[in-house]
């Protein structure tokens, strides 16, 4: 008997692929375009930064102190004479690294707890959300004050004390642990709210036909969870990540503008404002400078997230 | 046809009952449901929207939604109970002896996953396949579900290809470790009339070239008159009468199958919804009557009726033709 199912198919017109679609809705949005340009240029600056500072930025040149912006020094320099130019590019290097570390350390915990208690619920849920809801409820700031106040001191005394055991020169590169305090602190802050995104993500997608259906195959619930459920939460998921970068680099430059974050001599734009401040009527530029920078960075990314999230979620936005 | 040997079915299930929990407290949506499915035998399950068809087939793999628990009954496939085994033999059981077939096909597949990769997996999984043996094996089954130029859709998304294709990736996807019985739970319905036809052909053909056996759900029983060897009619969580399709048609005998036969719209008749001939709707769940569950809608209604439930009994000179009725069983005794 002739195949009767090769009879004649009227296949519907396709829709465009889901990303294609996004990526067309992301580039039809200037301002998003604008703000996706600014932080791949200034992922740029912080990745090629070595390269790029026209000065060391630690290099100390007391004849040039405090200049205003000129050709030689194009953002000018400051009271130790170091180039501020060189200093807010390594500032970017800094914002980037803790937020890229710290953003990813976030998300690959509220990913994993989100989706666990999403998936799985009852107690387990319970469990879960009890603990995001209780680390949420901890002023953020407070909580990094406290691990810097009790932590910093003990672990710089037992850096020193293995230096003085081990005459090892790693323990006295004391910048690794202000970075580690820094991003410890801040990532144990920032993945409540990936947890709680995920968790309602996973529950809407843990009914949908295809999880049953992939049930029904008899697949593991380790595989249904990352490729099934995982890859259907993503999109909501990058528009947050877009904005929390923003909102680590703020952060990161608010709790070294507080000297609970990233300490001198490591350039970082928050600690660099907080010196401007001090002489600002004197010398602007040592204020203007990573200030601008700091502002340029969180409205960049905010637009991209604006723009993402209209992207991935056309039903969403008008 | 030469109807295979039954004696010992493949799929033997008794008195499943099912119960959802309310604030009410636990309510019946599935009453004891007896239904068998011989080997290389196809059976299609015929009821209205809500009667409990697909609670039924989940609760065999037991993936029934929270708070929705079997509550008593035995379901043997292969010699094996599947309520009670352990959930590694289960999942032997989901995918590889059998296969489902969903409802919706815009739904079914995962939207972000080539389909090529979603028929893999369970080859991967069950049959320990390398990944290009998979592919292979992959290729083969699309064009045995009659999908056109299988290598270059093996790697489309679900979303680049029509329902009636869609819904042919979830048969292969179904059928692809040669299960024993592939359950399709109204697999057509999201479908354009035309597309249902041509599925349902495709399941007639691969059942005679595959041999497994068929579970075919649906509420439209004029669409697999030509499918099915037997049907059973449920309404409300029971079957009310089990039949070889050709005897249920030739002598339709429960009051709730006739109308069912009754209201599939003949080609004159231009009133197209189903089951429009019986009024009223079948009892929600938590609030069935106490005999017959069909006593409230049924015309022919007898005192008794409301007061006991009719058990499920085979007719004297057809003894796989089994109606629960008091009022038919009456009749068939004195028609003896
Ligand atoms: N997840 C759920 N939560 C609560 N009640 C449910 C759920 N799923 C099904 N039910 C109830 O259980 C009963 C049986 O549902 P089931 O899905 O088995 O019906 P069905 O016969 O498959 O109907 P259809 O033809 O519409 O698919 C219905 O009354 C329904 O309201
Ligand atoms: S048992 Fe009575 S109420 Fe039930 S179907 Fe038969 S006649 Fe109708
Ligand atoms: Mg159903």
């Amino acid at each position: 008997m002739a195949p009767a199912n090769l009879t004649a198919f009227v296949d519907e017109d396709p829709p465009v692929s889901l990303w294609r679609d996004a990526w067309h809705r992301l580039f039809r949005n200037k301002l998003a375009v604008a703000g996706l340009v600014i932080v791949i240029f200034l992922a740029l600056v912080a990745m090629f930064g070595p390269w790029l500072t026209p000065y060391d930025f630690l290099t100390q040149n007391l004849e040039v102190r405090n200049q205003a912006p000129s050709l030689a020094h194009l953002f000018g320099t400051d009271d130790l004479g170091r180039d501020v130019l060189s200093r807010v590019i390594y500032g970017t290097r800094t914002a980037f690294v803790v937020a890229i570390v710290v953003t990813t350390v976030a998300v690959a915990i509220g990913v994993a707890l989100g989706a666990i208690a999403g998936y799985y619920g009852g107690l387990l849920d319970r469990t879960i959300m009890w603990f995001t809801d209780m680390t949420m409820s901890v002023p953020n700031l407070l909580l990094v004050v406290v691990i810097n106040a009790s932590l910093k001191t003990p672990v710089t005394a037992w850096m020193e004390a293995q230096y003085q055991a081990t005459l090892n020169p790693f323990y006295r590169q004391t910048v690794w642990v202000d970075f580690l305090l820094v991003f410890g602190s801040m990532a144990l802050i920032s993945w409540p709210p990936y947890a709680r995104l995920v968790r309602a993500q996973v529950l809407s997608i843990r009914g949908r036909p295809y999880v049953t259906a992939a049930r029904a195959l008899g697949l593991t619930n380790r595989l249904i969870i990352m490729r099934y459920i995982v890859p259907n939460a993503v999109g909501p998921l990058i528009v947050s990540v877009s904005a929390g970068l923003g909102t680590a680099m703020v952060l990161e430059s608010a709790f070294s503008f507080l000297g609970v974050g990233v300490n001198p001599p490591t350039p970082s734009w928050g600690n660099m404002i907080s010196d401007g401040l001090r002489v600002w009527q004197h010398y602007p530029h040592l204020l203007a400078a990573p200030a601008a920078v700091l502002g340029l960075a969180t409205v960049a990314f905010s637009f991209l997230g604006d723009g993402l999230n209209d992207a991935l979620n056309p039903r969403g936005s008008k | 046809m030469t109807a295979p040997a039954y004696n010992k079915p493949l799929l033997d299930v008794r008195g499943l009952t099912i119960e959802i929990e309310t604030r009410r407290g636990p309510a019946v949506i599935v009453d004891g449901i007896n239904l068998t499915v011989g080997k290389g035998e196809t059976v299609g399950v015929v009821g209205e929207s809500g009667c409990g068809k697909s609670l039924t087939m989940l609760s065999l793999v037991r993936l029934l939604p929270n708070k929705i628990k079997v509550r008593g009954g035995t379901a043997v496939f292969d010699g094996r109970d599947l309520l009670q085994m352990s959930k590694s033999e289960l999942r032997q059981v989901r995918g590889g002896k059998i296969g489902f077939v969903f409802q919706d096909p815009m739904t079914s597949l995962n939207p972000v996953m080539r389909i090529g990769d979603q028929l893999c997996e369970p080859l991967i999984y069950h049959r320990d396949m390398k990944k290009a043996d998979a592919r292979k094996r992959a290729i083969e089954l699309l064009k045995l579900v009659g999908i056109p130029g299988p290598e270059q859709r093996i790697d489309a998304y679900p979303h680049e290809l029509s329902g009636g294709m869609r819904q042919r990736v979830m048969i292969a996807i179904g059928l692809a470790c040669d299960p024993e019985l592939l359950i399709a739970d109204e697999p057509t319905t999201a479908l354009d009339v035309t597309i249902q036809a041509q599925i349902v052909d495709l399941v007639k053909e691969l059942r005679r070239k595959l041999g497994m056996s068929v579970v075919w759900i649906t509420h439209d029983l004029a669409l697999i008159a030509g499918l099915v060897d037997r049907v059973a009619v449920l309404y409300a969580g029971t079957v009310v009468e089990d039949a070889p399709v050709g005897e249920l048609f030739k002598r339709p005998t429960h009051p709730y199958t006739r109308g069912l036969l009754a209201s599939i719209p003949k080609l004159s008749d231009e009133r197209a919804s189903r089951l429009s001939s019986i009024g009223g709707t079948p009892p929600e769940p938590g609030r069935r009557p106490k005999g017959c569950p069909f006593a409230p809608r049924c015309g022919l209604a007898e005192p008794i009726c409301h007061e006991h439930v009719p058990a499920l009994l085979s007719f004297a000179e057809e003894p796989r033709h089994r109606v629960a009725c008091f009022v038919a069983q009456r009749q068939m005794m004195e028609a003896a």
